[in-house]
């Protein structure tokens, strides 16, 4: 281990506590044990990454996160208070939003109709949010009554956006928003997970493509066997020789 | 009888497998099992309409040659399947930690289970509304056609039941939610949908459903204890056909199969007419497309469908 795992991170958001954290938490699915001892935090307006290899439990953090997996030790704690084991439809009310890997809109459904399921949980001002969206979006605002399996996949991953979105929640969970998209369109989506994080929404995102990943993020995870390796500023680990030579494939 | 009466008879009894149909679908695609007890779910809305209407049959006027007492009585039949359905979900499928194959070996128990007890109150003989049987509409005889105005109200009734399932689907909060948990339930619960309370809203939907189809059938026919369980091989045709789960799929699967079995003499005159040859064929074919083999027939095409579309009418199985 050449870095401190539990230390404080030199984050640009210091004085307030973490929005979401992870501490010393052991998980997995039914008997598989895959996150060990694993502690991460989310500092407000963050955008935090978690890179590794595949396999090192970094999806499993966010659905250990979002009540998809209960914790087996440990606690999740958003602004302070546990949440571990909540489900996901109750972890969505408390401002926690998530965007899965894959299948992450309703194809059978229109654009529309994806963005009202996203405010199922919304007591009121819905169309006046889908509204700012489609604003923000107009890529699908274009195709407002189309159905959402006929939109491309960088279409997909911006109405998945959108869809987390409509809650105007405090912290985003991202599963690889790069996933099977074309350079240019991944592109796109990282400056659209900017555009999001501008809107005070700290994101915890995984991600593959580890220098576009860390390039837009305020601090980075290296996970690995379910634990974390390395912490740090993205320049600390994208020049650290040892996170590369391990990790980032050299 | 000519086509024209046949084909009326099939939207008849297509309205009734129609009802069944959609509650198996709208079950399959939500609380993600295949439901069994489904056709002894249409029997408990026959029977529970058949007491209701011993208790309030002289209601009032009427309309379609039933009086008010009778849509007293279907209500009732409605309401107390989709009651004994979603007790059953909460008491028994709700609480067992099984996979879908598990659901649908318990749901098979709960049928003999819903079956067993009306044996026990009613007996296993056939019995029927005490309504005047009516004679056919008089103007509609002459074009073959000889349905009554029980038969009218049979068809006007599931259309309305099957509209308003559309705008529930299509228009409503609860059919959009429904619609998503069919679609992708995991991304449901994602998006902060409670989804144990649409499932058990799918259960009252497709319950009451059968329950209405139930009803119908005793009007239809008459009822016996095992009157939705010989129905219920008939339904699982007509949304396999349509694409199991698949709801607009289950109504034209229900519509499709409903009509053939309906449309099976019809059939046999045709063949009695081709010149078949040779001689042994076309006496098979006379011997086997009778209406003892109505069902047979509908699942033969059922097959046929299939191996040219495996997913169904409906494809995909998108609500």
């Amino acid at each position: 281990m050449s870095d401190d795992t539990t230390g404080p991170a030199d984050g640009v958001h210091d004085g307030t506590g973490p929005v979401l954290s992870l501490s010393n938490v052991d998980g997995g699915y039914g008997e598989v044990q895959v996150l060990d001892d694993l502690s991460v935090r989310l500092d407000p307006g963050e955008i935090v990454c978690l890179v590794g290899p595949n396999g090192a439990g970094k999806s499993t953090v966010l659905k250990t996160a979002f009540g998809m997996l209960t914790p087996w030790t440990g606690t999740v704690e958003y602004h302070g208070r546990d949440i571990g084991g909540m489900p996901p439809e109750e972890i969505v009310r408390e401002g926690i939003g998530y965007v899965p890997q894959t299948d992450n809109v309703f194809g059978s459904l229109t654009i529309d109709e994806n963005l009202r399921m996203g405010g199922v949980a919304r007591d009121g001002g819905l169309d006046g949010v889908i509204e700012t969206l489609y604003d923000r979006f107009p890529i699908i605002d274009e195709k407002r009554g189309s159905k959402a399996k006929t939109l491309s996949g960088g279409q997909r991953q911006v109405l998945a956006f959108a869809r987390a979105l409509v809650m105007e929640p405090d912290v985003l969970l991202i599963d690889e928003p790069s996933a099977g998209l074309a350079p240019n369109t991944a592109d796109d989506v990282f400056d659209d997970v900017r555009e999001v994080n501008d809107m005070e929404t700290a994101i915890l995102m995984v991600e593959q493509n580890v220098t576009k990943g860390l390039g837009i993020s305020d601090r980075g995870y290296v996970l690995d066997q379910g634990t974390v390796r390395f912490e740090g500023t993205p320049e600390e680990l994208l020049n650290d020789e040892e996170v590369s030579q391990l990790y980032l494939g050299g | 009888m000519t086509v024209l009466g046949y084909l009326a008879n099939g939207l008849v009894f297509s309205s009734i497998i129609v009802l069944g149909s959609i509650g198996l679908s709208l079950v399959y695609s939500i609380a993600d099992f295949a439901n069994f007890a489904h056709g002894d779910t249409m029997t408990i809305g026959a029977y529970t309409s058949l007491v209701t209407f011993g208790a309030v049959g002289g209601l009032g006027g009427a309309v379609l040659g039933l009086p008010y007492g009778f849509f007293v009585a279907l209500v009732a039949g409605i309401a107390a399947a989709a009651i004994v359905a979603v007790g059953t979900e909460k008491l028994i499928y709700e609480p067992l930690d099984v996979d879908s194959i598990g659901l649908l070996i318990t749901s098979i128990g709960i049928a003999f289970i819903y079956r067993a007890v009306i044996q026990i109150r009613f007996g296993s003989d056939f019995t029927r509304f005490d309504l005047q049987p009516l004679r056919p509409i008089e103007s509609l005889v002459p074009y073959g056609v000889r349905i009554t105005l029980h038969d009218l109200a049979i068809v006007a009734s599931a259309v309305v039941l099957v509209v308003g399932l559309h705008v529930l689907l299509q228009y409503t909060d609860l059919g959009r939610k429904m619609r998503a948990m069919a679609d992708n339930p995991d991304l449901a619960r994602v998006s902060g949908i409670r989804t144990k309370r649409v499932k058990l809203w799918t259960w009252v939907i497709g319950a009451g459903l059968a329950g209405a189809g139930g009803v119908f059938l005793g009007l239809f026919n008459q009822l016996s204890p095992r009157m939705g369980f010989n129905l219920l091989l008939v339904i699982f045709a007509a949304v396999i056909l349509g694409g199991i789960g698949s709801v607009y799929g289950a109504m034209a699967g229900g519509f499709l199969i409903g009509m053939i079995n309906q449309l099976t003499p019809f059939f046999s005159t045709v063949v009695e007419a081709l010149p078949i040859w040779p001689g042994w064929l076309a006496t098979a074919l006379e011997n086997l497309i009778t209406i003892e083999y109505a069902n047979a027939i509908a699942f033969l095409i059922m097959v046929a469908v299939l191996l040219v579309r495996p997913n169904g009418i409906a494809g995909e199985g998108a609500t």
